[in-house]
């Protein structure tokens, strides 16, 4: 009996070592793209404090998301890097189309992933077509399924404050843009207002903004890492894998994992090699596709953007696309 | 002097709280550094990333240092709550290097599909990698074609449930999180223990085919085996 408990103790301590280390690693390689998409932020929230130029990008239903899709061209970062830019996007302005477009497609339309999806896959070029046009799918229908919300139902508390500064003064009340007039204004509104006394930003403020930026959603970027790594390490990776031969029950088996394993949009399709001989062509595009939109450890970072009702929205919509994505790729194919 | 002593009490508070967040990014820099240096990412990330999390520590240091130097005059915010999951999280992380079992974290994975095995076939059988005879495997399985080859191979000891343990290794494209294991079987010298799961080992031998339910597969007879020390780099790109 002694031996028997000492033997589960020994097999829990193990497992948690090996939580604690997958954790390091997820978190370790996304720190990097963290501080790179908080730069860029940075950047953008200098060159263009007011968001009079950004407020000038695409605006209609199809040319919005696509413009913003586009954009990864420009901005190569992964689902981390891209969060704190599309915020700074959406706190100036910009069209929300546009920002959601590159929310949701940039991680995939951009030149490293899909290198990266061609060294993988050089005998699928089915998949190097396929993967940014479904990807953009995605981002035409998630923009406009969630601009059937208003707003306030949207995008989170601070950042939507932070737009409504952006708005024109006959669309908002002094309450409701918490500008400091009346009642308590939001710090990132204290903060533009130090910059309008002054005219510009100055580097330390630029400076200040960015650390707590990157304090804020660090913080949110570990929960969703120690949530990654427990849920992968104990529940075997084959259990989602087996699940599925089955046409449909192999994409929604693929769509769990992309959803547990949350790795970096540029490297998922080097991981997806390891298994796509056991899945279907479907299920392959749909790991592939959900991963960048949604994965355990991005959910915590796109809380800062959306609701949470908002977040389950986008949850059901991508899952529901890709599925129907997958299907209809196996009908063709299998 | 009185005044100017109270004046300097209650603005110290203030340069404190603005300086926090400058502490907790230098914190981070020296966390990130501490892991470059001690080698930890060889065990977690591919070779690629090395780099990355060097270059971020060494930024995340500067800006702390500017921070610290030049506070900002304007508005702190207040976030004290991530600042302490992160201050809390990057002590952690210094305190307790990763030990991971590699075998409990290979347990939970399917086998890695490799490919590229012309390089392999082309290198003399006993300066093959495990990760080698694990690509030329699976690209001619056939067992034949090896039986009575020369190997000298060094792996971890990966427990297979119902079955003897195999050598193996872990690949990696991204970090720990998309390991994924290669093993060949091994046939263990008769009368001894099987070697425990994780114990890091060279084994020189030959291969020799052998029946596995039912069918014939490559199985490596071990003649010699050394335990050695877990290499610096435990995981393959």
């Amino acid at each position: 009996m002694a031996n028997q408990v000492a033997l589960v103790n020994e097999a829990l301590m193990q497992q948690l070592a090996t939580v604690w280390a997958v954790f390091q690693g997820l978190l370790l390689e996304a720190i990097p793209f963290l501080l790179i998409g908080v730069a860029i932020s940075s950047v953008a929230m200098a060159w263009d404090p007011r968001g009079k130029w950004l407020q000038k990008l695409p605006q209609g239903a199809l040319t919005g998301p696509l413009s913003g899709a586009l954009l990864g061209f420009a901005l190569p970062a992964c689902e981390c890097g891209n969060v704190p830019v599309a915020r700074r996007m959406i706190a100036v302005g910009a069209p929300l189309g546009t920002a959601l477009g590159f929310l949701f497609a940039a991680p995939v339309l951009n030149p490293v992933v899909l290198l990266s999806t061609w060294a993988a896959f050089p005998d699928k070029p089915w998949l190097l077509l396929l993967r940014p046009a479904g990807s953009v799918l995605i981002a035409l229908l998630l923009s406009g399924l969630l601009q059937l919300l208003c707003e306030s139902d949207l995008l989170n508390g601070e950042l939507l404050a932070e737009r409504n500064l952006s708005q024109p003064l006959a669309k908002f009340s002094l309450l409701e843009r918490r500008s400091g007039l009346i009642g308590e204004p939001l710090p990132q509104i204290k903060l533009l207002n130090e910059a309008n006394k002054n005219g510009d930003f100055q580097p330390i403020q630029l400076l200040s903004h960015g650390v707590n930026e990157f304090l804020e959603l660090g913080s949110l970027l570990l929960l969703g890492c120690g949530l990654a790594a427990l849920i992968q390490t104990l529940i075997p990776r084959d259990l989602f894998l087996l699940l599925g031969q089955a046409p449909t029950l192999s994409i929604i088996s693929a769509m769990l994992l992309a959803l547990v394993v949350s790795v970096c949009s540029s490297v998922d399709a080097f991981l997806a090699l390891g298994f796509a001989e056991q899945i279907t062509p479907g299920a392959l595009l749909a790991f592939l596709l959900l991963g960048p939109v949604i994965d355990l450890k991005s959910v915590s970072l796109l809380s800062k953007v959306f609701t949470w009702p908002a977040l389950a929205l986008v949850l059901a919509g991508v899952c529901l696309t890709v599925l129907v994505l997958g299907q209809a790729l196996n009908l063709v194919l299998l | 002097m009185p005044n100017s002593v109270g004046a300097g009490a209650s603005a110290q508070p203030g340069v404190v709280v603005k300086q926090l967040p400058y502490l907790v990014l230098g914190l981070w820099g020296v966390v990130l550094l501490k892991c470059w240096a001690d080698g930890r990412l060889n065990l977690l990330l591919h070779s690629n990333f090395h780099s990355l999390v060097l270059a971020t520590g060494v930024i995340f240091l500067l800006l702390a240092s500017a921070g610290l130097r030049w506070p900002p005059s304007g508005p702190s915010r207040r976030n004290y709550l991530p600042m302490a999951v992160l201050s809390l999280s990057g002590i952690a992380l210094m305190l307790w290097p990763p030990k991971p079992s590699l075998s409990t974290l290979a347990a939970n994975r399917s086998s890695a599909q490799l490919g590229d095995s012309e390089l392999s076939f082309l290198s003399p059988p006993e300066q093959r990698s495990l990760s080698d005879w694990v690509r030329l495997l699976n690209s001619q399985p056939d067992p034949q074609l090896y039986a009575g080859n020369p190997v000298q191979v060094s792996g971890f000891v990966l427990a297979v449930p119902g079955a003897p343990p195999e050598i193996a290794r872990l690949l990696v494209r991204c970090c720990l999180a998309d390991a994924t294991p290669v093993g060949l079987a091994v046939r263990w010298p008769p009368k001894q223990q099987w070697p425990t799961p994780d114990r890091w080992l060279q084994i020189n031998g030959v291969m020799a085919v052998e029946s596995h339910q039912g069918v014939l597969r490559a199985v490596l007879v071990a003649r010699k085996i050394k335990p050695i020390k877990a290499p610096a780099r435990p995981l393959e790109p």
